[in-house]
């Protein structure tokens, strides 16, 4: 496990709270707290990562390395202070683990334990000093809970503070209290609570406020919301994979304030998760991203691109204004050889096809699209000859069917509408349908050409024909 | 004159429509998607097997317009719109051209060809002749002759002056009190031609009747053409270019168009027999060199596709002059005849051509 910067160790040691809090069974609490000391110079700053998950048995510390670059190496003397007890023990443990030690055997050091005097507790605190800043550190350790908190992880509360020490005393600042993983008292599954998760994100622009974002999202029916989970089957070399996504599509009446802009831009950011964790995306779940064939939900993906973070950037071409789509995936186990290329692929299209049946109209492929542009000229032609006829009894038969009062069947624009929308409905059905069969069933005939190949003679011939034949 | 049967009344299709229409309606209204069901006809195929069924004047299989594709919702939108015009024509007894109906939505048909084809569909749909749905042709045909009809209440009375052009009937199910005194029906593709025979004076020294569809006929031609022959009982013989396209419009004549298969029935004359000109006519008649063309590729192209054609083994002779055509590598025109004489063809050609039975 790389660690190249202190950002990236903070990140890791999170990370190892909330797997401890997770197979712990009680309620749980990952504090993440940064005190600065301004006394030295530079200023030095202490973190924090204490949670009253599991007491740890060392192990996942195990392969964590020092990070690696000049600045860490001047900012970072490499040890971290290792504070840990299990239910079960009758003392708390203290170590030092200096992770610039390169001899293995001298990287550990064991301090004298705290006796328990009977308490039955568990928790670990992890802590470190550095000189790097406090405000950069902050700015990254908010981004990572910001991404944690999406998944609403069952029973754990997650705060974030940072205590700031000066000539007048020493103040706190609470900058993030997250709750929800135990105010979800409703058994609820994995996808659910990221779904959950999801929406709030995106109704807090990114988590960025701490409630949703007034201006932009008077309540949560502006989101179209679809989730798809998949399984590996016993047949796969290896069972029990599951990814989950989860897909939001926002619309807004228009950005009210910068810091709503994000809402609206028509690049997302795949928010990437593995076994309970964000991280970058690995190139076969972002192949199974691009290998989606997305015009087929009426997207058009211009490019796909690794950020910075080795975050996923979907940059899309032709979004309505205003809109803006979020995808999360959450992929568990952890999985060391083999990709999530194929679940990935296919949580995300059922996921896409959630959609499609919650909401109407909505990701309508792009030729369902051009079938629908067709629809009201149907629509006004099959009235026309509703209307036109002179035989009243079967304007009157037109509109029992319709489910139109009598008088109704007067008004030309009701009785569009209403055809209009029948025809929709049942090309958005066909879609839905198609969207299976169409790459393998052609159709018998293909009505597209005037001039089919087989009567090319014969056009040829009378086309004069059929000009002159007035 | 054969024709379709009582169910081809305004009324009836009127009926039709509507039913189509409520059927449309039903499927949408329930959810369903609509798909109409159309007949496929052909006059001909390339089998060469021979054991086709292309001569049954039978369906040959069904196309689906549904609302999957886009090419099938286009004609269907393309078919509506047509349709709504028809039902408009057949309630107020009015007529349209094919032209006019193109020039109501010019955008959306974007060319005439488009609108034939919606208007084909609807014959077919409705079980019914184009002439049924009020749609008509201004009729570019042209008779003199031996003849005397009625169209309406309108008499044609050729025969005071047998040399005199007339346009052929649009109306031609309105054309009544047949008569005619003549021995036989001359077919001329091309006006030019025709209009030779006139100025020669043909009809006054032959007791026949003459008609011309200006190269490729149209509706109003063959129907009318057919209702003659029906009525009269009289020998048909058809002078054409010797080239691809004479023959094409031969066949036009004899076995129908592939455009309008579904129709055919009630167009062609079979028993036409073809009086020139012949490609072993160039030798005969000692054609001098600069009358002769050489078939092009296109000729060639088009000549091949011909002799394919399943209903040539029908008519094994003119098959064979086809064959000759394509190894003489020649074609040209019936007026290459008047080379050697402008009347050539009026006092030599065509009589001898009939009177020693030189057709096949």
């Amino acid at each position: 496990m790389e660690a190249s910067t202190i950002q990236s160790l903070c990140k890791n040691l999170i990370s190892f709270s909330i797997q401890r809090c997770r197979i712990s069974e009680d309620l749980c609490r990952l504090s993440v707290v940064l005190k600065r000391i301004p006394d030295y110079d530079p200023p030095l700053v202490i973190i924090s990562f204490s949670d009253t998950g599991v007491g740890s048995c060392l192990e996942e510390f195990r392969n964590l390395k020092c990070p690696r670059n000049s600045v860490s190496d001047e900012n970072f003397d490499g040890v971290l202070s290792i504070t840990t007890t299990s239910t079960c023990d009758c003392e708390i443990f203290h170590y030092h683990l200096n992770l610039k030690e390169t001899v293995a055997l001298r990287k550990l050091t064991r301090l004298p334990s705290t006796p328990k005097n009977g308490a039955k507790f568990s928790g670990t605190e992890v802590s470190l000093s550095t000189c790097e800043s406090v405000d950069e550190l902050i700015a990254g350790i908010t981004c990572f809970l910001q991404k944690i908190l999406i998944l609403k992880v069952p029973k754990v509360a997650i705060e974030l503070v940072v205590e700031r020490a000066n000539g007048r005393g020493s103040g706190y600042e609470n900058l993030l209290l997250s709750n929800e993983g135990i105010l979800l008292t409703l058994p609820m599954s994995n996808v659910e609570r990221l779904t959950s998760g999801l929406e709030d994100y995106v109704l807090k622009h990114g988590n960025m406020f701490d409630q949703q974002c007034s201006s932009c999202f008077l309540s949560r029916e502006h989101l179209k919301v679809g989730s798809g989970v998949e399984c590996s089957t016993e047949s796969t070399r290896s069972t029990g994979q599951v990814v989950e996504a989860v897909i939001i599509i926002s619309r807004l009446p228009e950005p009210s304030s910068p810091s709503c802009f994000r809402a609206c831009s028509a690049r997302t950011e795949v928010l990437y998760f593995e076994d309970f964790t964000p991280c970058s995306i690995p190139q076969s779940s972002l192949d199974g991203l691009t290998s989606i064939d997305w015009k087929s939900y009426g997207l058009d993906l211009r490019t796909s691109v690794l950020d910075g973070n080795d975050c996923a950037m979907l940059e899309w071409e032709n979004l309505p204004p205003h809109t803006h789509i979020d995808i999360v995936i959450h992929c568990y186990p952890q999985q060391k050889n083999q990709g999530y290329k194929h679940l990935v692929k296919k949580a995300i299209k059922v996921a896409l096809d959630s959609l499609k049946q919650r909401y109407k109209g909505t990701l309508l492929s792009a030729h369902a699209i051009k079938i629908c542009s067709y629809a009201p000229d149907l629509a006004r032609t099959i009235t026309g000859l509703i209307l036109s006829s002179n035989d009243t009894e079967f304007q009157k038969e037109c509109c029992s069917l319709l489910g139109m009062q009598p008088h109704v069947i007067g008004v030309e624009k009701k009785v569009e509408d209403c055809i209009t929308e029948k025809i929709v409905a049942i090309i958005e059905t066909n879609d839905k349908k198609g969207q299976r069969h169409r790459e393998s069933a052609p159709l018998l005939f293909d009505g597209e050409y005037i001039h089919e190949p087989e009567f090319q003679d014969e056009y040829e011939g009378e086309d004069g024909y059929s000009i002159l034949d007035l | 004159m054969e024709g379709r049967d009582s169910s081809s009344k305004p009324c009836d299709l009127l009926k039709k429509i509507r039913d189509f229409t409520g059927s449309l309606l039903v499927d949408l209204c329930r959810g369903r998607s609509p798909s109409i069901s159309l007949d496929r006809y052909r006059n001909y195929c390339t089998d060469p097997s021979g054991k086709c069924c292309c001569s049954s004047d039978l369906n040959k299989g069904k196309e689906i317009l549904s609302l999957q594709r886009e090419g099938h919702v286009y004609r269907l939108d393309v078919l509506l719109r047509v349709l709504l015009i028809v039902q408009q024509l057949l309630q107020e007894s009015k007529h349209g051209s094919k032209r006019d109906i193109y020039y109501m939505h010019p955008s959306i048909f974007s060319e005439q060809a488009v609108v034939d084809r919606a208007i084909n569909d609807i014959c077919i749909l409705l079980k019914c002749s184009r002439h049924n749905l009020n749609v008509v042709s201004v009729g570019k045909g042209l008779v003199m002759g031996w003849l005397r009809f009625f169209e309406e209440r309108r008499k044609f009375d050729c025969i005071k002056s047998p040399c005199t052009v007339h346009q052929v009937p649009v109306h031609v199910e309105e054309v009544t009190g047949i008569m005619s005194i003549a021995e036989y029906i001359l077919v001329v593709e091309k006006e030019a031609v025709f209009q030779r025979l006139a100025d020669d004076g043909f009809c006054r020294t032959n007791r026949c009747i003459i008609i011309t569809g200006k190269g490729y006929p149209d509706v109003s031609t063959r129907r009318f053409l057919r209702l003659l022959t029906e009525n009269l009982c009289l020998p048909v013989y058809c002078l054409v270019d010797c080239d691809p396209y004479g023959f094409d419009i031969l066949t036009t004549y004899c076995f129908g168009s592939m455009q309008m298969a579904y129709d055919a029935k009630f167009m062609r004359v079979t028993e036409m027999r073809w009086v020139g000109v012949f490609p072993s006519d160039s030798k005969k008649y000692c054609l001098p060199e600069q009358c002769l063309l050489p078939l092009t590729a296109e000729d060639k192209r088009k000549a091949e596709g011909l002799l394919r054609r399943c209903y040539l083994q029908q008519k094994p002779q003119w098959r064979l002059e086809l064959e000759m055509m394509l190894q003489g590598g020649v074609k040209f025109e019936i007026e290459a005849l008047s080379v050697s004489s402008i009347s050539f063809l009026s006092d030599i050609y065509i009589p001898s051509k009939i009177q020693g039975q030189l057709y096949i």
